[in-house]
């Protein structure tokens, strides 16, 4: 009967969410990886900007 | 001749000689980085600007920053005509550049960071250039 008491008892304490603040600041990485379909449908502007700045692009 | 016709002709020989000068300097600045890309100090990155294996000075530094920075001038445009990144504009032209531009020879820098020797063997692009 003891037992049956503490076991009742425990069930809300555990079903309690602990909240406790973060000890390093929360960093979200911002950093986009290069996609490969953006690439791809830059490649006709890349060769325009070589090829209309030569300067820019010595050999 | 009347006077003003003189300092008309002067002024327009003078214009004249600068066009020539600029050009002569440009044409010198340019041949500076192609002879330090023969000589392996100075290679295409895969970020799509210039880069210098190991420190960097003088008129030659001062020429690779310049190029450079009128390269980011170009790809911040393209970047906002076709509403991406400049990063990535500058990455497609990198696509480019290390694909067609590197000659054998010549040093290039992936996107690790490491410069290597271009050989016979074409360049193992980054994953997201269009092969």
């Amino acid at each position: 009967m003891t037992k049956g008491i503490l076991l009742l008892s425990a069930i809300p304490l555990a079903g309690c969410v602990q909240l406790a603040a973060p000890e390093k600041p929360i960093e979200i990485n911002l950093n986009i990886n290069i996609k490969q379909e953006v690439i791809v449908r830059l490649q006709k502007d890349a060769q325009d900007i070589i090829s209309n700045n030569p300067e820019l692009f010595p050999k | 001749m009347t006077r003003k016709a003189q300092i008309i002709t002067t002024l327009a020989s003078a214009l004249a000689v600068s066009a020539v000068m600029s050009g002569v300097v440009h044409a010198q600045a340019a041949s500076a980085v192609s002879a330090a890309k023969a000589a392996g100090t100075v290679g295409e990155q895969a970020d799509g600007y210039l880069g210098f294996k190991g420190a960097a000075s003088g008129a030659l530094k001062s020429e690779v920053d310049s190029i450079n920075i009128k390269r980011r001038a170009a790809y911040t445009q393209t970047a906002t005509t076709r509403g991406v990144t400049v990063k990535e504009a500058a990455a497609a032209v990198g696509c480019q550049t290390l694909a067609n531009r590197v000659s054998q020879g010549q040093i290039y820098q992936l996107t690790d960071g490491a410069w290597h020797v271009k050989g016979a063997d074409p360049i193992a692009l980054p994953s997201y250039c269009a092969q």
